[in-house]
């Protein structure tokens, strides 16, 4: 039971980064990403101090204002529709991302030994999962707040993964930077498109 | 302020951020967008022999390091010579900018971009230097695709590629730490060596990851673009040239040559093949970029005596080579009213813009090595190294070279026809003779004397000590 509730917040990240890959609905986006930052600090604070712990997840939650603004402005944000039926695209991206999850989940042990004998399993499953569905993200749209939630979970993987080798206050504050000024190129490219749509 | 990371990397960012303020102010925003970096390449070329200066009977002391977060960031004297390169690059785009429509961002983020390029090349562990690319590709983003019309799949594409290649260089110096202690560690330098490739290959566009580059010059404006990818391929270029000076195992690694060698014969070729067959000049522009990315590969791939003579040689002519054809695909942008430039309208361009014409030609050919020119020097070079290596390289660089040749005699077919429309209001100004005249010039000079641009930056890769052979 004790192991189960270790390993919610990656079953709930990862679910999360699901739904973004699947489901094209900005609000329903949003909260996911929040939910994905979120769950990375359990994780966190597993391998760094409390302060260390919260930036990660804390500018998650400032990129995603960034976004939730900007798609604001442009009158993106709308009620959550959940009586939906899934389209084929989605099923195919769904299945697709499960797919990488379980080829993962299969070779991790093997992966883990090989390559990150240090880095606990739970943490690269949950750092290579965010990784491989943020890439399947970026190769299957091309809609620029899409694109920016794709570089975004490529991202968060890749810190998290990194977090755990090893830890640099001027690294952290240069991935700080990548992420909000991401935000800022995804908030860019949502109000050229909008502006580009409505001339 | 005595401090060299201050003068050449925090205070241009800090300048370019205030650029940003007066960006509306055009003529001002250009005239300072020009003075800042010529002044910074004035400084850096004043202190490369050294950190002491003595002016009217008073000292001038700088100090070579810095730490922020922990980390030391240190710029010594002999470092000062790269500093000087990037920023005069800078200057040459900034100088011009004025000319053409490039939008209000392009003198404070032309500028921000440079000290950017020049804290990669000074990070340490430079390994973090990754991030910074990264930031670098994100501040272009306006450059690029400017407001007004929607994001494009190049601009994209780079972004893409950008974000995939940080976490290699990443993880690769994290896997290799340590590994000068156990030399036997083979697996391990192997799997770091695939990594730093990879990396690399994603951030310049190598073939067959390049489809971003012939896109992104479709995409954007040829003097944005042109400053973009010269100070992005110098400055990798250097970067790598540090991942060799800084890991033994990868410098002495066999296979490195190999691969090396290969991805420049392939770059050269994949360049050469395809750009017979496109239709527009701002694509020609992407895969003369991939061609010059596989000279570069190439001169480091044979690391004989004096090998990185034969890269300071090529380096300096090379920026001008970009320079000059950005400025002459600007002019014809601007003179056609086009915005990707299409053979069809080449058509009897001879007689329309006769100076133009010259201008285009010269830095095609310029740029494809041919004799005469500045970048022959070193492309014979390289092309006389190649004479004893494999005839499959030898071949693919040949091919290469005839499709780059025949790129130029189809753009020299359309121009010299007769035009099927005469615009009688749309003439070129007189005005240019006086550039165009100086940079053909300029070109055939140092072709015939190559010491005219070698002088220069003969001292420029010497912090280098490990490579120095």
């Amino acid at each position: 039971m004790t192991e189960f509730l270790q390993s919610l917040p990656v079953y709930i990240a990862l679910l999360a980064a699901l739904l973004n890959l699947v489901r094209r609905q900005w609000t329903l986006n949003l909260i996911a990403l929040v939910v994905q930052f979120a769950c990375l600090f359990p994780m966190l604070l597993k391998i760094l101090p409390l302060q260390l712990a919260l930036i990660q997840p804390f500018t998650g939650l400032m990129v995603t204002l960034i976004l939730y603004l900007t798609l604001l402005g442009v009158g993106g944000i709308k009620a959550i529709n959940l009586l939906f039926s899934l389209t084929s695209g989605e099923i195919f991206r769904g299945l697709a991302g499960i797919f990488l999850l379980a080829i993962l989940g299969t070779f991790l042990p093997q992966f883990q030994q090989a390559v990150f004998p240090l880095v606990p399993s739970n943490h690269l499953f949950l750092s290579i999962g965010l990784v491989l569905i943020g890439l399947t993200q970026l190769g299957t749209i091309s809609e620029p707040f899409y694109l920016a939630i794709g570089m975004l979970t490529f991202l968060s993987g890749i810190e998290l993964l990194y977090s755990a080798l090893e830890y640099s206050f001027l690294l952290e504050a240069l991935l700080v930077a990548v992420n909000l000024l991401l935000a800022i190129v995804g908030a860019f490219f949502i109000v050229k498109n909008a502006e580009s749509e409505s001339a | 302020m005595n401090n060299t990371v201050i003068i050449w990397i925090v205070l241009p960012a800090l300048l370019g951020l205030a650029l940003v303020l007066i960006q509306r102010q055009t003529k001002l925003s250009a005239v300072l967008g020009s003075l800042i970096p010529f002044v910074l390449t004035v400084l850096a070329v004043v202190f490369s022999k050294g950190l002491t200066l003595l002016v009217l009977g008073r000292y001038f002391i700088l100090v070579d390091s810095l730490v922020i977060f922990g980390r030391t960031i240190q710029i010594t004297a002999d470092q000062l010579g790269i500093i000087a390169l990037l920023y005069f690059l800078c200057f040459a785009w900034n100088l011009l900018s004025g000319l053409f429509k490039v939008g209000h961002w392009f003198n404070s983020l032309s500028l921000i971009i440079t000290a950017l390029w020049v804290s990669v090349q000074f990070i340490n562990p430079f390994l973090y230097s990754a991030v910074v690319i990264e930031l670098i590709a994100l501040v272009s983003v306006p450059l690029l695709s400017p407001r007004g019309t929607p994001a494009r799949s190049g601009v994209i594409r780079f972004l893409s590629m950008q974000t995939l290649a940080m976490p290699l260089i990443l993880i690769s110096g994290w896997m290799v730490s340590g590994i000068e202690t156990s030399p036997s560690a083979e697996a391990i330098i192997l799997r770091g060596s695939l990594l730093v490739i990879a990396g690399f290959s994603l951030w310049a566009g190598i073939f067959p990851i390049h489809s971003w580059l012939p896109m992104l010059t479709e995409e954007s404006h040829p003097w944005i673009i042109s400053f973009l990818q010269t100070i992005m391929q110098i400055s990798l270029a250097i970067f790598f040239l540090k991942f060799l000076n800084q890991y033994a195992w990868l410098r002495n690694l066999e296979e490195i040559k190999l691969v090396l060698k290969w991805i420049g014969a392939l770059c050269i070729i994949s360049a050469g093949t395809m750009v017979v067959f496109q239709k527009k000049l701002s694509r020609i522009l992407g895969y003369l970029y991939l061609s010059g990315t596989g000279y570069i590969v190439l001169s480091m791939a044979f690391q004989q005596q004096g090998w990185l003579d034969v890269l300071s040689l090529y380096l300096l002519p090379c920026v001008f080579a970009y320079w000059s054809l950005g400025y002459a695909l600007s002019l014809l942008r601007e003179a056609l009213g086009s915005e990707q430039i299409d053979f069809s309208e080449l058509s009897g361009l001879i007689w329309r813009y006769p100076l133009i014409s010259v201008l285009l030609l010269c830095s095609l050919l310029n740029i494809i090595g041919m004799p005469l020119f500045s970048l022959f020097p070193s492309h014979r070079i390289i092309w006389s190294i190649l004479a004893s290596e494999s005839l499959t390289i030898r071949l693919l660089i040949s091919i290469g070279l005839l499709g780059m040749i025949t790129m130029v005699l189809r753009v020299l077919g359309m121009m010299v026809q007769p035009p099927e429309v005469t615009d009688q209001d749309k003439k070129e100004k007189p005005v240019f003779i006086v550039p165009v005249v100086l940079i053909v010039l300029l070109m055939v000079l140092s072709g015939l004397f190559p010491q005219i641009f070698s002088a220069p930056i003969q001292s420029l890769l010497i912090s280098f000590q490990n490579l120095l052979l």
